[in-house]
């Protein structure tokens, strides 16, 4: 096709970015229907890419900087890692549009806002040079920042500097990474130092163990703050709670999983001795934000709070699976991060509704809520059920699919009982969530709010979420319409290990 | 022709000069043209090596400079001018501008 | 013809979930009529299907259908599709039969709920589903996700109650909570079982019936897995069909409405673990210790849960003690059968195959018959609840007169769990404890086990009788005085169809049931079904076995002493447990103190460790990202003291930079010979 898609992808929430900016004063109140359009536009596009049979025929390579010494391309490519991701985007950016809908405080800075975010999240997904990679990672930052800064509850500010500095330390030694990687293919090549994906993917597997390693060492570093694992988390449960709705929605349901991304993107593709060098670490990690994040969702009073502690013992689970290193594994961590970023959009998007429709946000505050706000509680509980793994949902093949494969990897290594791990896991989700809808949901109906104006979910934040639960029930049930995108790819990775 | 080191040691003077109006006058605007001097002492050197060297970039740079330092006094003088407006003094030493600093 | 829709069976329900979740409201009776239209369809179909299944020429080989679902990668495949054999025509038969009689039921029962009834109907549809897809379906992870779709069910209906209960706040917090502890402890069993799962997947493949009951699939494997596994599918069967220590939760689960208990007792829920049990068989046999392990802990909790209906004052209690306990029958039955069938196994001898075959008939058919009975009872239990407004016993009393039909019909259900001679649950239990003593000539465990259950019956005729002399007979109490008089058709003809069954079941296994549902070892293939049936050579076995008669004698003696403390009241209950000071007595109304051990243990490790890893965040990890926050900016306002504000002060530094550096520069370039 000679309509360059991918770049369309990012330029047309650009172009929708910068119309809302300018939608001041009077026309503000127009700015959501102005972002909505070009949001279901890149949906459009986004469903074009995803039903395009050759991935390869949309590449798209534009010169840049192209000297002597160094050599960066403006470039897109998508595969079967992206393409999900890529969805993913499109369709939270959208929902959150809508859901945002009765969003009055500035609405067209916060639509700018989201669509921005969209440039950054599908220039990280397109890009196929690490340079721009890079950039597009950075661009991501400061949109969230203002999201949070701006929009925020009361210790936004704290909230947003925090997240900032974090993820900004984080991609500074992601940088280093991969200049140190740009430089020593370039060293192997010869020739000017190129960033993009393919020659470094390419040449960087054959450099030595040692220097994989500590490559692997850095870039994990920057990837494992933005996933966020543990110990490196402690930003995410504060920007979550500080954030608006609709930017936690796409915090949490896409700005997280660039982390993961990266880690297969780059720290996988091209340091594929380093991971194995690194592998009992990067269980270890996985396994400990696993049981952490669900330990830790258990003592939370802030309903989004525990959301966001879910959403890093989610995280881990896509952590282990990577940390597998086997077809299997990764197969089930990308499907995992595609049914995390489906589920915990719901999730946000209800947990936030406590915080606008209620007043607060505290579980001991709310009780009873079923009889008074029937469909807000229908969605609730079929959030939570997803997230801790109902069968027929989509969260339950993440896990299935996941804990089986890390099943195998254990079997082989004679350790099976660090099975125990994910069936705790699985034993405390449902046991915080179980907790929660019974504190929040039913029993007697709370006297410590007032009660008397609440009002059910609104008619766009019903079809926001309508379509997330179909979402939800359609790869449950049929989960081999996105596993069908991401086989091929996981074969590929899979097979720069040893095992399969 | 005139030997090198005569501008050289004009430049020197005009430089000293300039460093010194710098750092003893406490008059804001003064010691913006101060600077002036000082910029002026480079470009005659800029120049003079550029002629004595046969090489044409060193005019370039002057041209280079005289716009930066253009700018660069529409800048000072812009902060200065609010500074003023804010604070009703352009003393240096003044707390009124002091106060600025954190 | 009709076998190749087995799987409308589950779809017909999960049809009418969502026609009565979308639409319900605007239909009569809320979507009660749907869901009863859909049942009785997924009845008639499962009629049709077995029909032709039994008198068709596949018979006694499974048919199953399987269409490729997807891969794991690594060559795991997994399918879905529909698998039917003798076991699958009884329990799909007994189940949708029962569920369209509690639907019609419901109505009568829910008839005042009003708007309820929407989320009533939607979740009992769904519920069926669960338990008909759980039966129909062709492999174990299918079967897995219906047993999960049936856990959330529950979880629903349990909690059906559980905000704006007509008995206040109080009853609505309970319901919540139960429905809460419902779903964990079966979750608890749940991951287990998924756990199994991972191994037998890893092991086999795949997960279908048909090819892991392949005996030369099941060689291939390592037996030791297959062991870790089956023990592990096991903890799946203690969650949820509540067996020790994991039974607590069905008590507690009384907080739904009474027919949702009826559903999860007789028809669904409960018997999807016995269910897995026969299902499994052919991997449970190949471990005799496993099978020893299932008998255990069926014959323990057969036993522990009969103690504790002895003293329980609440009509539905009661019900549920009795349902553990019959379900401690079953799963013993099926572990003593199974514990044979290994040991033939592992030594060739057809003899003792045989008797395991007798086993796992006994376990099943107990199966079905407690589902009619235990249905029966609860439905019984509802409309006295219904008429009365109380579950307590103390409360009621001479209601025979008001519910004549009510009170014949329960008198029939509990005169078969009390296993009187003749009933259906006689036939069953007493084939359970037949084999339970015949597996004790193996090893002495199952003696011990046959001891428990002897004593088990006897308790049985007991608190049945208890309950119904309490309830019906005597003199009428506080709310029974103003009961509203016997219940409407919908909730008598359903009890009146049932006690036919409840009576006449048991006969079923003279008339060939034995051959349908007993599984079949021929060293080269495992078969369910088309054996020879022993016929009317049961009923001269059961009657020329002495021991029949002891247990008979026992239950006699068991209704009798009801009789005495209850009716004539010439024993007093309160001599026996000091009026209720006794520690035994007190133990009992505590449940053995499960449900304090299960808080204790919930909130120490639960909340305990939580609370403790809440603190290592906040304090710990964020002091610590804090803390280097803080000595930045700490840092920052101590060096920033160095700016004055005195322009003339920092040109001067500049100065004294530039003269010192080109000093430096100076020295090194004469110390390196530059100039």
């Amino acid at each position: 096709m000679d309509v360059p898609l991918l770049s369309l992808l990012v330029i047309i929430p650009l172009i929708g970015a910068v119309i809302t900016l300018f939608m001041g004063g009077e026309r503000q109140k127009y700015a959501k229907f102005v972002a909505l359009a070009f949001a279901a536009v890149t949906l459009v596009l986004a469903l074009v890419v995803l039903f395009t049979k050759d991935f390869s025929t949309l590449d798209e390579y534009y010169g840049w900087i192209d000297t002597a010494a160094m050599k960066m391309g403006i470039s897109f490519s998508v595969d079967g890692l992206s393409i999900l991701m890529v969805f993913l985007t499109s369709l939270l950016v959208l929902l959150v549009i809508i859901f945002s809908s009765a969003e009055s405080d500035r609405p067209n800075y916060f639509h700018t806002l989201v669509l921005a975010m969209e440039v950054g999240l599908m220039g990280v997904y397109l890009a196929s040079d690490y340079f721009l990679f890079y950039i597009m990672w950075e661009i991501t930052l400061i949109p969230m920042y203002f999201m949070i800064s701006w929009y925020g509850g009361p210790r936004r500010h704290y909230a947003a500097i925090k997240f900032l500095i974090y993820t900004h330390v984080a991609s500074l030694v992601m940088l280093i990474g991969i200049f140190a990687m740009g430089f020593e293919v370039a060293s192997m090549l010869g020739g000017p130092v190129d960033f993009s994906f393919d020659v470094i993917n390419d040449v960087m597997p054959m450099a030595s163990e040692t220097m994989q390693s500590l490559l692997f060492a850095l870039l994990f570093f920057g990837f494992a703050v933005k996933m966020p694992a543990v110990p490196f988390h402690t930003w995410l449960p504060d920007a979550h709670t500080e954030a608006p709705t609709g930017g936690s929605v796409l915090l949490a349901g896409v700005m997280l999983k660039m982390g993961s991304y990266g880690i297969i993107r780059v720290c996988l593709e091209a340091l594929p001795a380093g991971a194995e060098y690194w592998q009992w670490v990067i269980i270890t990690i996985a396994v400990v934000s696993i049981i952490y994040g669900a330990f830790a969702c258990i003592a939370q009073k802030d309903l989004k709070k525990m959301v966001a502690f879910s959403s890093i013992s989610h995280m881990g689970m896509v952590m282990l699976g990577i940390g597998v290193l086997n077809e299997a594994g990764v197969t089930f961590a990308i499907f995992q991060m595609f049914a995390h970023g489906l589920i915990t959009g719901i999730l946000f998007m209800v947990a936030g509704m406590a915080g606008h429709n209620f007043g607060t946000r505290e579980i001991p505050l709310l009780g009873g809520l079923a009889g008074k706000v029937p469909v807000y509680a229908t969605f609730m509980m079929i959030g939570f059920m997803a997230s801790l793994g109902l069968p027929g949902l989509v969260g339950f093949w993440g896990e299935f699919g996941v804990i089986f494969s890390f099943y195998e990897f254990i079997d082989a290594n004679n350790m099976i009982w660090m099975i125990v791990f994910c069936l705790l896991s699985l034993m405390l989700t449902a046991g915080y969530y179980l907790w929660a809808m019974q504190r929040t949901l039913f029993g007697p109906e709370t006297t410590k709010i007032d009660l008397s104006h609440v009002h059910d979910v609104s008619k766009t934040e019903f079809a926001a979420m309508a379509v997330l639960v179909a979402c939800v029930a359609f790869f449950g049930v049929w989960p081999d319409a996105a596993l069908n995108f991401i086989e091929p790819y996981a074969h590929g990775v899979a097979s720069l290990f040893g095992v399969i | 022709m005139i030997p090198i080191e005569y501008f050289l040691a004009l430049a020197a003077i005009l430089f000293v000069i300039g460093g010194y109006g710098v750092m003893t006058k406490s008059n804001a605007i003064v010691v913006l043209m101060c600077i002036e001097l000082m910029l002026n002492a480079a470009n005659i050197n800029f120049v003079v090596f550029a002629a004595f060297n046969q090489d044409i970039t060193g005019q370039v740079f002057t041209i280079m400079s005289i716009a930066v330092a253009a700018a660069e006094v529409a800048v000072g003088i812009a902060i200065l001018l609010n500074a003023y407006k804010m604070r009703k003094s352009t003393e240096l030493d003044d707390e009124k501008l002091t106060s600025m600093r954190w | 013809m009709f076998i190749e829709y087995t799987w409308l069976i589950p779809l017909l329900p999960m049809l009418c979930f969502l026609i009565i979740g979308f639409v319900g409201q605007k239909t009569p009776q809320k979507g009660g009529y749907i869901a009863i239209a859909g049942a009785a369809i997924s009845c008639i179909l499962a009629v049709l299907i077995s029909y032709e299944y039994l008198t068709g020429d596949a018979y006694p080989a499974a048919v199953t259908e399987s269409i490729h679902w997807f891969t794991i990668p690594g060559g795991f495949e997994i399918n879905v599709g529909y698998y039917v054999d003798g076991l699958t025509c009884m329990m799909m038969l007994f189940s949708s039969f029962i569920s369209t009689l509690i639907f019609v039921y419901s109505l009568g029962y829910m008839g005042e709920q009003g708007e309820r009834r929407k989320r009533y109907y939607a979740e009992v549809s769904l519920f069926l589903c669960g338990m008909l897809g759980l039966i129909v379906s062709s492999n174990f992870l299918v079967m897995f996700i219906f047993w999960e779709v049936m856990g959330l069910c529950s979880y629903l209906l349990i909690g059906f109650w559980s905000f704006r209960h007509d008995d206040g706040d109080e009853a609505s917090a309970n319901a919540a909570s139960a429905a809460k502890k419902a779903f964990l402890v079966t979750r608890l069993g749940d991951v287990c079982l998924m756990a199994g799962l991972f191994i037998l997947l890893g092991e086999f493949h795949n997960l279908d019936y048909a090819s892991m009951f392949d005996p030369a699939n099941i060689a291939a494997v390592d037996s030791d897995k297959i062991t870790i596994a089956m023990l592990l599918c096991f903890g799946g069967v203690i969650g949820k069909s509540a067996q020790f220590p994991l039974h607590d939760w069905l008590p507690d689960a009384m907080a739904g409405p009474t027919t949702v208990s009826s559903l999860i007792h007789a028809a669904t829920m409960v018997k999807a673990g016995v269910y897995l049990v026969a299902r499994g068989y052919p991997l449970f046999v190949q471990d005799a210790n496993v099978m020893l392990f299932v008998g255990i802990i069926g014959g323990v909790t057969a036993f522990i849960a009969a103690t504790m209906a002895l003293n329980n004052m609440n009509i539905k209690r009661v019900l549920a003690y009795s349902t553990i306990s019959q379900l401690g029958y079953m799963i013993l039955g099926l572990g003593a059968g199974g514990y044979l069938m290994a040991l033939g196994i592992q030594h060739g001898d057809a003899a003792l195959i045989a008797a395991g075959t007798a086993g796992m008939v006994a376990g099943c058919f107990h199966m079905m018959n407690h589902a009619f009975f235990k249905a029966l009872l609860f439905m019984c239990s509802g409309s006295v609840i219904h008429a009365c407004g109380t579950e307590d016993m103390r409360l009621m009393g001479g209601l025979r007169k008001h519910m004549p039909i009510t009170s014949i019909t329960m008198l029939l259900g509990s005169l078969s769990i009390a296993g009187f001679p003749l009933f259906s649950g006689f036939w069953s239990k007493d084939l359970v404890l037949d084999i339970a003593l015949e597996a004790g000539d193996e090893t002495v465990w199952f003696t011990v086990l046959w001891i428990l259950a002897v004593i088990t019956a006897f308790m049985t005729a007991f608190y049945m009788f208890r309950m119904w002399f309490m309830t019906f007979m005597g003199e009428e109490r506080e709310n029974a005085q103003h009961c509203h008089g016997e219940s409407p058709k919908s909730m008598t003809m359903p009890l009146v169809v049932l006690s036919v069954f409840a009576v006449a079941s048991g006969f079923l296994i003279m008339f060939g049931l034995d051959g349908i549902v007993g599984i079949e070892y021929t060293g080269a293939a495992f078969v369910v079904g088309g054996a020879e049936t022993e016929g009317f050579e049961y009923f001269s076995e059961l009657f020329t076995n002495p021991y029949t008669y002891l247990t008979i004698a026992l239950a006699l003696i068991g209704i009798g002493i009801a009789y005495l403390m209850y009716v004539k009241c010439s024993i007093n209950p309160g001599k026996f447990n000091k009026n209720g000071e006794s520690w035994l007595y007190k133990a009992l109304s505590n449940r053995w103190w499960f449900p304090q051990l299960y808080n204790q243990i919930s909130w120490k490790f639960g909340y305990g460790i939580a609370r403790g890893v809440d603190y290592v965040d906040r304090q710990i990890i964020d002091g610590t990202v804090n803390g280097l926050s803080g000595a930045v900016v700490g840092g920052g306002s101590t060096v920033s003291k160095m700016q004055t504000g005195h322009v003339q002060d920092y040109s001067s530094i500049v100065l004294l930079g530039i003269a010192v550096l080109s000093v430096v520069f100076l020295v090194i370039a004469m110390i390196t010979g530059g100039i």
